[in-house]
């Protein structure tokens, strides 16, 4: 591995000043939080830090507090603790499933929140170290090459998808994200922290290079709220979604008060579908109705070469998941 | 296919385990290096200038005040530097298992995890799982069920197991195998695993599955005996649940080097110059070699033919193959290596050299690589020279097939094909060398020590008795680690310009791309039936993908499986840009199985016919229609799986009829396999109290050798197991054996055991036991063959009943029932794992994996488990086992071959059952996801 030196901030805000110090001594910094991404990406090259902060010993990150009706979860909670969360499954069982589904055991143990909505692509070609977009390059191969797993929505000037199961969830309950910098923090919607190619090729989110992603905020579950994550993979588990898509609904009775529907592996941000919301707005959810939300989700797919499959593929779950949520 | 570029100097980093992309490279990499301003620092390499901390950490109960740089990871600080060994390594990336420890009691993998992010904390390690010399329950269930079969991601496997456990004491099966989701087995023995670990909570005391063994009550019934046939551990088990079995990777010698190899980014390309200077000047490095110092022939990489056992063919063969290639012909192709105090300066080291490539034209697909105009391999063409040195297809022809299609009332036609997959197993190839004087000793994972040393010394031009090769245990071979790779002869090398013991250890990316794996091919059928549904004329045509050296024949195995009167096969190898193509579990028949036996089972359909009354009508009864067979049990395997299965029921006579979307169908498959004799050795020797040694040039690669060995043994002197004690895996210790590849350390290594034995028994009559420190030896070299120009073979049918969720592309196995005559099961409990894993091998085949090339550079992209989409634990359906038992009279009690025969007919029988639910035919490999939701659409 190339070499590199371990900090351990004591506090989200001295992570970020020591990521804005390295940057003025022109070293690189990076950060870890249960490194089973970045680790990769060190040992491939692909990122060549030389200052890694660790995150994960930062006191008192990890905790599931609720607020009012609120619940915040700190950013460096594992995921297999945030999947057995009790006040998590009871109010946002999307996103208990989705942290569940992330994976391995093992992985979801060392893996944070934070830093699985933070990590990079697994684009294969960004992964075996082609100098594309996102890599700072200037140039995408899967557009004209292997482009089975990549965007239908948002594509362009990189196709990535992206990766993170619990970000499709947490697009899905209208997260904020909160972001400590060096000299203060910021909070935003998950609709602005996550970009697309078009406003940044070389990064998936919002933030600067010395910010770091402390917790995020999930507003009050409405009584008659119910949700649930699907996901479809490759093998029957240890890969990233192939497609999958997060639906919460406000219930009450058979009829639909309000619906977020979110699509994972489609685009290279958590891809809402809010035509396909109102569709559902006000209804009652009938097996017919799920299917027309779910032709309207996809409807403006922007296939590539290899990956229109994923457009049936995702209308089929979408319906299914509409249902079994409404069913339920 | 790139076109031919220009002179271009790539940076450093591009070169890397063959990372780089080879289109564009000039273009954006300055922008990369831009981004890296210390890289030109290269840290140091093994100096003060790498940042270090001080941590505490405790293990398995014991502190350790412990000063580590903060890369080093948990396992390197484990392995390297607590010389605990017993967690594995298996591909650094969070995407295999075998390095699972627990911390503060979770499991995790510690390839993932900075040591200096341990600090303070406690960490477990399956050396910690032993208490006062007691087995923790669940290593003691992984002994009793057999459950580590080479043991490599045993630990893994224990420590995932202990975690669901410590959580939840009373587990049901799902939850089990849920919890140890993120444990690859590539010997893929998933059941027993999950077998022993539900039996060390209490939950069930036996195999999830069934495995029955009747005997085929004919003329070759077998007869009992004392120590064989009975379900046995193995002797060495112990040692692998506890994390003491030594594998190469665990060898450790004093003043030891570490090494690292450069490889091409580029699938074609001559190389200029290599400027190797600055990482010469690089504190720490010892030695470097590229092809201009390190220029021998790696004999057994490029083997005309694929005879790589004949010596003769050896020396003629005009494609030579070297350690180090110029021009390199696949993107992986070993370009120079570093010796170096350590493995991170290694690998600084090699971001140093700098190698100046002519980039030349390529060519990845067999059927491309034969038209006009195509990139040329080597100067003699695309289409690999055979063992005369002839660029000629394989031919092979009975009766005629022009009049017997002709003659035939109706002809169908269809083209298959199979993709590139590789063998994977668990632990990654690479090699200790260390010279004393102009004697070599290696320790490498080969399961063919003898060939090894002998092509060691052949290749670096020394006498053989100046090798030894030794290989105590190894992680899984599957084909891919016989005889000696060219990591070993880097390794020798190094070692000798070094003038110190050097490890080399391949990473799981390396060997993916840099060691050989299933050749791909495309498969063109014709088939003649007569209006009864007789077989009369088969035709395939097929084209095999063999990389740019001839490693195997690249035969497409499969049509020798009928009783049809005209035949015609034609099969070229052709030379590729991808990495090499050859043994791989049944080398050319799980591809070849699958588009001949999918044919006829459109054969079948097509002719109105149920397949099993198709395929009972028209499977061979002779071997090639001409050669009697030593028993022949198919049509047994055939009516005991059918009813077994509950075939009549499960089989849908309407494909695709089920309503809805989940739909569920059943197929079949079936095989006849080479069980023949063949030459080996064994040496057994007595001393003056009775104790029995054999020496065996065994390692067992998974399969269980030494202790079948043992029992051989033990059977023909009429002695318990207890009183034999085996000696393998060193061939200053051990005579010749095949190496365990084909199916036959068994057969033919297990015949020289009982000829030892024998001969040994007749010296202890005439002479009586030894007196005092004497002992007493009888060597035996045994070259048997069957008599009457009979034939012998191993045969099965499987049955596989599957549910296809077809909206969504999905496959579940619901029942799999294998039926098998290996002849007599000399261990129940291994012969149970080998067809389980193989079974469970052939459907990660069938459905996911591929080692999938990128067209524009010519690299591979899914190099690794995760890429590749090797079967995990949630990937793996119970298989139920049958054996029928026979003893033909030939072979040691009437063993036959078991160890790649489980895989052969299982991609075939997936494909099978997924026709009979959907009613579509999927005629290319692998069946995943997106192809079935492209069909429906
Ligand atoms: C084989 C394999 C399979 C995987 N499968 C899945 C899967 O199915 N689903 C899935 O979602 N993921 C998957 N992952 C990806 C990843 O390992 C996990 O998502 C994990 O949760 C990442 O968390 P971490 O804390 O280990 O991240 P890290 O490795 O520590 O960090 C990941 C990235 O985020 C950045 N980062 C981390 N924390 C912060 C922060 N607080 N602020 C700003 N940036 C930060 C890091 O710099 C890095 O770039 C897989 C990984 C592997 C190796
Ligand atoms: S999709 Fe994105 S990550 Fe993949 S090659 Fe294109 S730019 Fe790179
Ligand atoms: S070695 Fe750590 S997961 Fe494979
Ligand atoms: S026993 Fe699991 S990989 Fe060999």
């Amino acid at each position: 591995m190339r070499s590199f030196s371990n900090a351990n901030p004591r506090d989200m805000q001295q992570a970020a000043k020591l990521a804005q110090q390295a940057r003025m001594e022109g070293r690189n910094a990076a950060f870890a939080g249960g490194g089973s991404d970045m680790l990769g990406l060190i040992k491939e090259r692909i990122a060549t830090p030389d200052v890694l902060v660790h995150l994960k010993g930062i006191q008192g990150a990890n905790k599931v507090e609720t607020k009012g009706g609120a619940t915040v979860i700190g950013g460096q909670i594992s995921l297999s603790d945030l999947s057995h969360n009790q006040v998590i499954l009871k109010r946002y069982a999307v996103l208990a499933e989705a942290a569940g589904s992330v994976a391995t055991p093992q992985i979801r143990n060392a893996g944070t929140l934070a830093g699985n909505v933070c990590q990079r692509p697994w684009c294969w070609y960004f992964r075996n170290g082609f100098p594309c977009f996102k890599a700072g390059g200037s140039q995408c191969f899967s557009f004209n090459g292997e482009n089975q797993f990549h965007a239908i929505f948002g594509g362009g000037p990189s196709f990535i998808v992206h990766p993170s199961d619990t970000a499709v969830a947490l697009m899905a309950l209208d997260a904020k994200f909160r972001i400590v910098g060096p000299s203060g923090q910021r909070t935003l919607s998950a609709a602005d922290f996550f970009t697309l190619p078009k406003q940044n090729a070389a990064k998936e989110n919002a933030l600067a290079y010395d910010e770091v992603l402390a917790s995020v905020e999930l507003p009050a579950a409405a009584a008659g709220q119910r949700s649930s994550y699907h996901k479809v993979l490759d093998r029957d588990a240890w890969t990233h979604a192939v497609v999958s898509t997060a639906v919460v609904l406000d219930m009450n009775g058979d009829t639909c008060r309000s619906a977020r529907i979110v699509l994972g592996g489609v685009a290279p941000i958590p891809w809402r579908v809010p035509e396909a919301e109102k569709v559902l707005t006000g209804q009652r959810v009938t097996p017919e109705l799920a299917a027309r939300a779910a032709e309207t989700a996809l409807a403006g797919a922007q296939p590539l070469a290899k990956n229109a499959y994923k457009i049936p593929l995702t209308k089929e779950i979408v319906q299914r998941t509409v249902s079994a949520v409404a069913r339920a | 296919m790139s076109k031919p570029r220009n002179k271009k100097s790539i940076s450093r980093r591009k070169f890397i385990e063959g990372t780089g992309a080879a289109l564009v490279a000039a273009a954006a990499v300055p922008t990369l290096d831009a981004q890296t301003p210390a890289a030109a620092k290269a840290s140091g390499g093994g100096t003060s200038a790498v940042p270090r901390s001080t941590i505490r950490l405790k293990v398995n109960g014991a502190m350790h005040n412990i000063e580590v740089e903060d890369r080093w990871t948990l396992v390197e600080v484990l392995r390297d530097h607590l010389k605990l060994t017993g967690t594995k390594i298996g591909c650094d990336r969070g995407e295999c298992g075998a390095c699972t420890v627990h911390v503060d009691g979770n499991a995790v993998y510690s390839c993932s995890q900075l040591a200096v992010w341990m600090d303070g904390k406690s960490i477990q390690t399956v050396e910690g799982l032993e208490k006062n010399g007691k087995l923790d329950p669940l290593q003691q269930a992984f002994i009793d069920f057999d459950a580590p079969q080479c043991g490599f991601c045993t630990s893994g496997q224990l420590m995932a197991a202990k975690a669901v456990l410590n959580k939840n004491p009373r587990p049901t099966r799902e939850e089990v195998r849920a919890g140890m989701a993120g444990n690859i087995c590539r010997c893929s023995n998933y059941n027993l695993y999950v077998d022993a670990t539900l039996a060390a909570a209490g939950v069930s005391a036996g195999m999830g599955s069934k495995t029955i063994i009747v005997d085929d009550a004919g003329a070759t019934r077998v007869a009992p005996l004392k120590t064989l046939g009975r379900a046995t551990p193995r002797i060495d088990t112990r040692l692998r649940v506890s994390g003491k079995a030594s594998y190469t990777g665990d060898v450790s010698l004093p003043g030891m080097l570490y090494a690292r190899v450069l490889r091409s980014p580029h699938p074609h390309a001559k190389i200029r110059k290599i400027d190797t200077s600055r990482a010469a000047d690089l504190p720490g490095v010892k030695a470097i070699v590229t092809h201009e110092n390190c220029n021998y022939v790696w004999g057994a990489g490029s083997i005309a033919g694929g005879r790589q056992y004949v010596e003769e063919m050896k020396k003629i063969t005009k494609q030579r193959r070297y350690a180090f290639n110029n021009p390199v012909r696949y993107a992986g192709e070993p370009v120079a290596a570093v010796a170096a105090v350590d493995r991170h300066t290694a690998e600084e080291a090699l971001q140093l050299i700098s190698v100046d490539y002519e980039v030349l034209p390529f060519v990845l697909d067999q059927e491309e690589a034969l038209k006009p105009g195509a990139p040329q391999i080597w100067p003699e063409g695309n289409i690999s020279l055979d063992i005369r040195n002839e660029a000629k297809p394989m031919r092979e022809a009975r009766g005629n097939v022009e009049q017997g299609l002709r003659e035939s009332d109706r002809v169908f036609e269809s083209r298959y094909s199979t993709t590139f997959v590789h063998n994977a197993q668990m632990e990654p190839r690479g090699a200790v060398a260390q010279w004393e004087g102009d004697k070599l000793t290696i320790y490498t994972p080969t399961g063919g020590i003898a060939n090894c040393r002998t092509d060691m010394a052949r290749d670096l031009g020394i006498p053989e008795e100046n090798v030894r090769v030794i290989c105590q245990y190894m992680g899984g071979n599957f084909g891919n680690k016989n005889q000696n790779q060219d990591s070993d002869l880097i390794t020798a090398t190094l070692a000798k310009l070094a003038g110190a013991p050097v490890k080399l250890e391949y990473t799981r990316k390396e060997d993916f791309i840099g060691m050989h794996g299933r050749w791909p091919t495309t498969q063109y059928y014709k088939v003649g039936v007569k209006k009864d549904g007789t077989l009369h004329a088969l035709e395939m045509r097929g084209f095999s993908g063999m990389g740019p050296y001839r490693k195997n024949s690249g035969s497409i195995g499969g049509i020798q499986l009928y009783k049809v009167p005209h035949v015609q096969y034609v099969v070229t190898p052709v030379y590729t840009n991808k990495t090499t193509g050859a043994n791989f579990r049944g080398p050319e028949f799980p591809q070849g199985f699958f588009g001949a036996q999918s044919m006829m089972d459109e054969v079948a359909y097509q002719m109105g016919m149920d397949p099993v009354e198709f395929l009972v009508k028209n499977m061979t009864r002779k071997a090639e229609d001409e050669h009697e067979y030593t028993n022949y049990t198919l049509e047994e395997c055939f009516r005991r799986g059918a009813e077994a299965f509950d075939w009549k029921k499960r089989w849908k006579a309407k494909p695709g009829s089920d309503t809805g979307s989940v739909k569920r169908g059943s197929g079949v498959a079936f095989l006849a396999f080479r069980a023949g004799l063949g030459r080996s050795a064994a040496w057994m020797d007595v001393d003056s109290q009775g104790r029995y040694k054999v020496h065996v040039g065994v390692t067992d690669v998974g399969g269980g050798a030494k202790t079948t060995m043992g029992l051989i043994a033990a059977e023909a002197l009429g002695v318990p197991l207890s009183q034999v004690e085996v000696i393998w895996g060193d061939t200053s210790r051990c005579p010749y054996s095949v190496g365990e590849s084909g199916s036959r350390t068994t057969i033919m290594t297990g015949y020289a055991v009982i000829q030892a034995a024998r001969d040994l028994q007749k010296m202890i009559a005439e002479k009586g036991l030894p007196k005092g420190n004497d002992l007493l030896t009888a060597k035996a070299d045994t070259n048997p063959s069957v008599p009457g120009g009979k034939v012998r073979n191993s045969f099965a049918a499987h049955f596989v009943e599957v549910e296809v969720d077809t909206a969504v592309g999905h496959v579940k196995v619901l029942k799999y029932v294998a039926v098998h005559d290996s002849g007599r099961i000399m261990n129940p409990l291994s012969a149970t794992g080998q067809i389980k894993g193989a079974v469970i091998m052939g459907i990660g085949m069938a459905l996911h994996e591929e080692l999938h090339y990128d067209p524009r550079s010519g690299q591979a992209l899914t190099a690794g488990y995760y890429g590749q989409r090797v079967a995990t634990h949630m990937d793996a359906p119970d298989v139920e086992v049958i054996f029928i038992e026979s003893d033909d009279g030939y072979g040691p009690f009437g063993a036959k071959s078991i160890g790649e025969a489980g895989k052969l007919p299982a991609v075939a029988a997936i494909g099978n059952a997924i026709f009979n639910a959907t009613g579509k035919r999927m005629r290319d490999l692998p069946i995943r996801r997106q192809r079935l939701v492209e069909v429906r659409a």
